[in-house]
């Protein structure tokens, strides 16, 4: 059965400038933020993204509500949460975007064959993985940056000083807020960007990340509580949190590690040796596929 | 070497101690050249080390005129891939992935855009640019893999078995598609197991057995045999008793007689025989093999030394896999 028509339009040879191999970064690094967010997807592709950064937003929309409502009617200053405690509350959706998004980025490419159209570019596997990578930085630091830029400009706009003179009197709280989603996507997305690159399935390895994220708190915690003090390192999950109340300059938990005893620049340690460690796994790996 | 698309020298390549490539030196010419061998001969190994996707352990290989090892980019910059297995992400619509395939090897967002709807319209997917891939069928998708593989306008594509999987009608397309590569000024190397495609599409024939060339050169060439046939109207047997009388070598195969052109006087002699023998002549011309035959007698005068060069019965092939 005939699939298809083939007109014969005569051929127009390209001869206009090739942009080598940045130009295949920067088309990596396209793709990779819309495989992310779903656009130019299926509709289903886009769901869960923008659920995800819905509810992360969600949050500050309604404090910046609440502040209207209470500007209007003359009410006291209400403050719901601190920013240190609305990144505790983005967090756990921000770590599941994380594992979700480092799945879609490698998987996909090794399942369905696309790494063959990657070898036959002119492009290096170290060019492929840094388009990747910076796909990921973009998305999951927005993702933490993103709510925390709502929170502070809505409490700008609804601030009795005015919005320029609560900018300006606050305007530590952008770099330390900027900081502390960079320690979420270091403590983050190397780890999650390693297993992908190990799986053959997206959600096996969305899961797999989550699990051990999940997992290793308790488990640091029996042990810390157990006397074996050194494996409060082994908290995950805490780390990034209390590396973020160092820079935020406030506590809003008692983290494990610093049950164990540990300082935040331990944990700060910590998430950059694993980065350094799951850098080199998922280079070994690539290395070894192309 | 000096106009050769493609040109090996010595090169060997081997998945740990299996060796895919022995020695392979090859001088391609421009145009379109067949890369013959039955699965496992070593096709799609060499295409890879074309491509620098595989290193070689001896030897060099170069592409348009560049040593891939020390230009392995700028040749990927200039050649097209498509390759045996899937390779298409069935969550995008055939247009984006083109546009993307264009981008990939450098082209600007708006002539990718441009290249991208030209080529789906020169494989026949103007129509379906739109759809997601994971919805095609096979011939979509073999079509969808050759305009990825033509979308950057390459000097040179190579195809790994292109009609793999294809019915007769979608098979026929393909080939069509194929056989116009010429005329967009591309240079092709079609590798496939299913000789009669090579002999329709390739000027060139590159035969692979067991990672070693048993033969290169135009495919002209490779099927003239030396022999000349001839059909007469009645019994050929007189005639064929002519010709042998005339010292010339000669035999019947079904209603033709088949006569060894040894020197510049056979036909003189065949003129003779049909005389003696007073038989009409329907047809005469020099012999042509098929790609197949040429494949099978190459395949089978290799395999005989090395058969009989090893005392403990192992062939090299053997000794290799073990």
């Amino acid at each position: 059965m005939t699939e298809g028509v083939i007109f014969d339009l005569g051929y127009h040879p390209h001869e206009g400038e090739r942009l080598g191999r940045a130009g295949a970064v920067r088309a990596l690094y396209r793709d990779g933020l819309r495989r992310v967010l779903g656009l130019r997807r299926r509709a289903r592709s886009k769901v869960l993204p923008v659920l995800l950064l819905s509810i992360a937003v969600l949050p500050a929309l309604f404090f910046v509500g609440i502040g209207v409502f209470t500007k209007q009617f003359d009410l006291e200053d209400v403050e719901f949460f601190t920013h240190a405690q609305y990144f505790g509350m983005t967090s756990a959706i921000a770590m599941i975007f994380t594992a979700l998004a480092a799945g879609e980025l490698l998987v996909p490419d090794r399942t369905f064959g696309t790494l063959a159209v990657y070898a036959s570019r002119p492009l290096t596997f170290e060019d492929y993985l840094a388009g990747r990578a910076a796909s990921l930085i973009t998305v999951v630091f927005g993702f933490m940056y993103l709510p925390q830029l709502v929170l502070f400009f809505g409490r700008a706009w609804v601030s009795d000083q005015g919005f320029g003179s609560y900018v300006a009197g606050n305007l530590d709280t952008l770099w330390r807020t900027a900081a502390a989603s960079a320690v979420y996507f270091v403590a983050f997305a190397p780890l999650a960007f390693a297993i992908a690159a190990y799986s053959r399935r997206a959600s096996f390895a969305a899961g797999t990340f989550i699990g051990l994220m999940v997992i290793s708190s308790p488990v640091s915690q029996a042990l810390v509580e157990a006397g074996f003090k050194p494996s409060g390192l082994l908290s995950l999950q805490h780390h990034p949190g209390y590396v973020r109340d160092w820079i935020m300059g406030e506590s809003t938990n008692r983290w494990i590690p610093e049950r164990a005893g540990y300082g935040p620049v331990s944990s700060l340690i910590v998430i950059l040796a694993l980065t350094a460690l799951t850098v080199f796994l998922v280079v070994r790996r690539y290395r070894r596929l192309t | 070497m000096a106009d050769a698309i493609i040109a090996t020298r010595d090169l060997r390549f081997a998945y740990g101690d299996i060796v895919a490539l022995h020695d392979v030196s090859i001088d391609v010419p421009p145009g379109r050249a067949g890369l013959v061998g039955a699965n496992g001969a070593g096709k799609t190994t060499l295409l890879k080390v074309l491509l620098g996707i595989l290193r070689p352990q001896q030897g060099g290989a170069w592409l348009l005129g560049s040593p891939v090892s020390r230009a392995t980019l700028d040749v990927r910059s200039r050649v097209g891939y498509m390759p045996e297995s899937a390779c298409l992400p069935p969550d995008q619509t055939a247009a984006d992935f083109l546009i993307y395939a264009a981008e990939l090897a450098g082209l600007p967002t708006r002539a990718a855009r441009q290249r991208a709807s030209d080529v789906l319209t020169l494989v026949g997917l103007h129509e379906e640019r739109f759809r997601y891939m994971g919805g095609f069928s096979t011939g979509m998708a073999q079509r969808a893999k050759l305009a990825q593989a033509i979308v950057h306008d390459p000097d040179l594509v190579l195809l790994d078995e292109p009609t793999g999987g294809l019915d007769p009608e979608g098979r026929e397309e393909m080939l069509a598609l194929i056989g116009r590569l010429d005329s967009f000024g591309i240079n092709a190397v079609i590798s496939s197991h299913v000789l009669p495609d090579i002999e329709r599409t390739c000027d060139w024939v590159i035969m692979l057995d067991g990672g070693r060339v048993l033969r290169a050169g135009p495919l002209t060439e490779l099927s003239v045999t030396g022999e000349v046939t001839l059909e007469v109207l009645d019994d050929p047997a007189p005639v064929l008793a002519a010709i042998s009388r005339r010292g010339v070598t000669a035999h019947i195969e079904g209603h033709m007689i088949v006569v060894e052109a040894q020197a510049a006087e056979t036909n003189d002699s065949i003129r003779d025989a049909l005389v003696e023998a007073g038989a009409a002549l329907r047809r005469m011309g020099p012999r042509r093999t098929t790609l197949e035959d040429i494949f099978l007698a190459e395949e089978s005068a290799a395999l005989r030394p090395a058969a009989t060069a090893k005392p403990n019965g192992k062939t090299p092939a053997d000794e290799e896999q073990t």
